[in-house]
């Protein structure tokens, strides 16, 4: 394969990958140090005062508080009821697995323009719910749950088998088998596959958007933001975004030791 | 020994043996009710917050509204208003995502085959920056690209700071391009991924095998590489063809008034306008359209390869 293109091309490509990759999100980082209001060149001095603006500003605290409220509800939902249905599918032969794994991963396909708009009609007309904090995790839920399937799906294929049944004829009762043996071996993925969640749950502005009501998260409010373009606390409130985030996947690579 | 009692956390019956859900290799089969308790929350999502709730807007899209209220009469009107108001913004908004699809097809494909078999040690970090935003950034990355391409933004105010040149470009912002090369770099993770995926299986001794008989490196590419990584490019395909079918906040910010998307339209049914039966007839065609080139790639794709 080697001789096809030089090594020199590839080196290239890659460079221009990564440039392309990671410039236009390290301009957004930098603008939010800058001191002038616009963002464009000449930048300025470097400031902290976008972010002081973002701190003192109530909206700013109750859209934190409630994307921590939603991640970590739905972190902790979908793990467990994901992980629960990774360990029925490692059960079954690849033939109903494979097909099955298909299946759940639907929702990551279709646009979430969709999703959010089938759920807002669902809860809102069908079964009368009012659109608030609960509403928002239910419907994340249907977005993360299959990341979380996968991941733990993916880790539980290596999966030495022989040790749950070795705890099992020893008298061990499934429950007390799965929080000594199976827990402790795949816990780094779980808490990947949580982090992953939350991650995806943080960054979701368009099913939150719509079945939120009113009130906003870190992400509709930074949609709101680029929508009317006039506050210049956005850059500051984009680098927290995306801090949260990439922060999120940073740890979930580094705990499940991802290693390609 | 003690009967299995309860759902297990054990594997699956040995491979081979006709299937009986287990509690344990060796161990009596699970009882009926207990072997759908791991998986009954998971299904319960998916059926009561994703079937119902599509199967609900299906249904609506059949619908009319009159008065300001939507009553289910059931009517095909919305589908013939789709067809004869909409189809130029559909074909406008199948174009724009087949060209960010292939685009990004192209690109990930390039990516992820350096990484698995170029890039030697500088694969595994290339791959992380590659994973790192997968999960996030989604509106920073269509907010970045707004500011740098803005008439007032970052690339025309240092093309200006450099003099090269002397008015601010407006052919950067509010044109198709500008849509595509927005989609292209939040689609990019979520398409690597897939073909990483597939390439990974590939064992590296089938390729030397193919060289040690002869084979030149473009053929060994075309016969091994590309057919083994066939599954992961058409779901790399076919992921960011949806998602850039059905965005509405890349067209919004970057397309202006003449590079409307269908998504657009959509959304305003349901802020602006309020008919949602016809946005739900919008969804629906759109989504019967997308998977109508989704197939038809990937057939050509099996096709081009099996020669």
């Amino acid at each position: 394969m080697s001789k096809a293109l030089p090594n020199a091309v590839w080196s290239a490509f890659g460079a221009l990958v990564v440039l392309f990759m990671l410039t236009p999100l390290v301009l957004v980082v930098l603008f939010s140090f800058g001191q002038s209001a616009l963002t464009n060149f000449p930048m300025g001095g470097l400031t902290l005062d976008w972010y002081r603006a973002l701190l003192a500003n109530d909206t700013f605290w109750s859209a934190a508080r409630n994307s921590a409220i939603v991640a970590i509800s739905v972190g902790l939902v979908s793990t467990v009821v994901g992980t629960m249905a990774a360990l029925a599918l490692v059960r079954m032969p690849a033939r109903y697995s494979q097909v099955l794994l298909h299946v759940v991963s639907f929702p990551i396909m279709l646009p979430a323009l969709v999703i959010a708009v089938a759920l807002m009609m669902f809860f809102v007309r069908m079964l009368g719910l009012p659109l608030g904090r609960p509403t928002v995790i239910l419907a994340h839920l249907v977005i993360t749950q299959p990341f979380v399937i996968l991941v733990v799906h993916a880790r539980m294929a290596g999966f030495d088998h022989a040790l749950v049944d070795s705890a099992r004829d020893l008298g061990a009762s499934a429950v007390t088998a799965f929080f000594t043996i199976t827990l402790p071996i795949v816990r780094t993925t779980i808490i990947g596959a949580a982090l992953i969640a939350m991650a995806i749950s943080l960054d979701d502005a368009i099913i939150t958007s719509f079945t939120i009501g009113s009130g906003n998260t870190i992400s509709t409010l930074v949609l709101s933001m680029v929508r009317t373009s006039l506050d210049p606390s956005i850059n500051a409130s984009a680098t927290i975004l995306i801090a949260l985030t990439m922060g999120a996947t940073l740890l979930a690579l580094w705990s499940s030791r991802y290693r390609g | 020994m003690r009967a299995v009692d309860t759902a297990d956390i054990g594997p699956a019956g040995a491979t081979g043996a006709p299937w009986r859900w287990r509690g344990r290799r060796d161990g009596p089969a699970v009882s009926g009710v207990r072997r759908w308790m791991l998986p009954a929350p998971a299904a319960l999502v998916f059926t009561g917050l994703f079937v119902a709730p599509l199967a609900y807007f299906f249904v609506m899209s059949f619908w009319t509204k009159k008065a300001m209220r939507v009553v289910p009469e059931l009517t095909l009107s919305n589908y013939i208003d789709v067809w004869q108001k909409y189809s130029g913004v559909m074909a406008a908004t199948l174009g724009i995502a087949f060209a960010t699809a292939v685009l990004t097809t192209l690109i990930a494909f390039a990516l992820a085959y350096l990484i698995r078999f170029k890039a030697g040690r500088l694969g595994l970090p290339l791959l992380f920056i590659t994973l790192l935003t997968l999960f996030g950034g989604y509106l920073v990355k269509i907010y970045a690209w707004k500011s740098i391409l803005g008439k007032g933004g970052i690339l025309n105010s240092a093309l200006m700071a450099l003099g090269i040149v002397e008015e601010p470009l407006t052919m950067l912002i509010y044109n198709p391009g500008a849509v595509i090369v927005t989609l292209t770099y939040f689609l990019l993770p979520l398409a690597v991924l897939p073909i990483y995926g597939s390439m990974r299986g590939i064992d590296d001794e089938i390729i030397e095998a193919a060289r040690d008989v002869g084979a030149r490196p473009l053929h060994a590419f075309r016969d091994i590489v590309f057919p083994l990584a066939r599954p992961g490019t058409v779901a790399a395909f076919t992921l960011s063809f949806l998602v850039a079918v059905g965005d509405y906040v890349t067209p919004r910010f970057l397309g202006g008034p003449y590079t409307a998307m269908i998504g657009d339209f959509i959304e305003q049914q349901f802020s602006l306008r309020s008919n949602w039966p016809m946005g739900s007839a919008m969804s629906f065609s759109v989504l019967a359209a997308s998977v109508l080139v989704v197939l038809l790639v990937g057939a050509l794709l099996s096709y081009g390869s099996r020669r």
